[in-house]
């Protein structure tokens, strides 16, 4: 588990900022027992950052880029399995 | 090994700053590999692009590329794992994993249920304690002022066992922990809430930590008093009416009601009801008849102003 202090700091990130994206719903880190990050969150980070600055996405555009990719992984993923489950079959 | 940055952006050499920016921009939204999860051709293209940014970008960077001093690989940043790395075949479930691209399909379709059900893990949305349940737990008198052990059926079927600590109040609710509806996601189960109902029992009847009795006595033992044995929450004791015990007279057996919470106990009321013989008494009769001193007690002097 990655603390707030190192996530901020490897994340490139100041702490208000990961705050706000935190109650955006862009992060979801682990509360209990305290407030924890994976690798997983660290990754999205970047990806938040590059998607802002880099790609000029705004805000608004941010959820709705995230909660499609989110999707199309999840799509992927079972897409994935269904492919191996057929091959399998056959 | 990296081709000419300008040419990567496809920007002439005398591009702005914002020309460069411009045209990072629109390769990386068609390449940055988050945006194109299965195609590797993307992820090279787009690192190629990213170090080409690099350089051209930083003003500096881009000045000595010009002037030769540094080559196009210049200043690769390592990138350590995409996000999309932390999706795919074999990755583990975590907040943001989602079935809802498909959850549509699922409707109603045990086969494809089973495959993708599971994905229903992760530590966002799916995760949920389970709901508290409710019981009614019925209780003998003595069962609650005592302490039980009583073994309730659940709704499916299982069993449990209700320990019911004594002096338990009627209406009072007892928590089981984790003994209640499973949780979603391996969030934990949750809670049994057992309210205690409290059957009223023949003879003791209960305020608070003390229970009352109402104990009959024979007029020969309200005259001359006697001794006894009274039922008690914890069985019979020995007690002395005393000589001239009269109906309402109260007594106390200390210690015998109900138990508290810090070991102690309440006490138990004794109230005595003289009696009269069910059949008529021809020598009470008479006796009666003979005996004096009844001439100057008046027991209804408090109601004359309403006579």
């Amino acid at each position: 588990m990655i603390s707030v202090q190192e996530f901020c700091v490897r994340a490139r990130l100041e702490h208000q900022v990961v705050e706000g994206w935190i109650s955006e719903g862009w992060l979801i880190p682990c509360r209990e027992p305290e407030l924890g990050f994976t690798d997983v969150d660290l990754a999205r980070a970047a990806l938040i950052r590059e998607l802002k600055e880099d790609l000029g996405v705004n805000d608004e555009g941010i959820s709705v880029v995230l909660h499609l990719l989110d999707q199309l992984h999840g799509l992927r993923r079972s897409m994935g399995e269904l492919l191996e489950e057929v091959r399998r079959g056959r | 090994v990296a081709s000419d940055p300008y040419e990567t952006l496809a920007v002439k050499r005398d591009a702005t700053q914002d020309e460069i920016r411009a045209a990072y921009r629109k390769l990386a939204k068609q390449l940055h590999p988050d945006l194109n999860p299965g195609n590797r051709q993307a992820e090279e293209k787009f690192k190629d692009v990213s170090v080409a940014y690099d350089l051209l970008s930083d003003p500096e960077k881009r000045a000595r590329f010009d002037r030769g001093e540094i080559d196009a690989s210049g200043a690769e940043r390592p990138r350590e794992r995409f996000y999309r790395d932390f999706h795919g075949a074999g990755a583990q479930d975590h907040a943001y994993s989602s079935s809802a691209g498909f959850a549509d399909f699922m409707e109603g379709d045990e086969i494809l249920s089973d495959l993708f059900g599971r994905r229903q893990g992760g530590r966002g949305q799916f995760r949920m304690r389970g709901p508290d349940l409710h019981y009614r737990l019925p209780v003998e008198f003595l069962e609650a002022v005592n302490g039980a052990t009583k073994r309730v059926s659940m709704p499916d079927g299982a069993t449990l066992d209700v320990s019911i600590p004594a002096g338990t109040r009627d209406g009072q609710t007892l928590r089981l922990r984790g003994k209640g509806g499973a949780g979603l996601g391996g969030a934990p189960a949750g809670d049994a809430l057992i309210e205690v109902e409290v059957r009223p029992h023949p003879f003791f009847t209960r305020k608070d930590d003390i229970i009352e009795i109402e104990v009959p006595i024979t007029l020969r033992e309200a005259i001359l008093g006697a001794k006894l044995d009274v039922p008690t929450a914890t069985g019979p004791v020995r007690m002395t009416i005393p000589k001239g015990a009269n109906t309402g007279t109260r007594l106390r057996l200390r210690g015998k009601g109900i138990p508290r919470a810090d070991g102690s106990h309440g006490d138990e009321y004794v109230t005595f009801k003289v009696v009269l013989p069910d059949q008529p008494d021809a020598d009470l009769e008479e006796f009666v008849r003979r005996w004096s001193g009844s001439q100057g007690h008046n027991p209804r002097r408090h109601l004359e102003d309403a006579l």
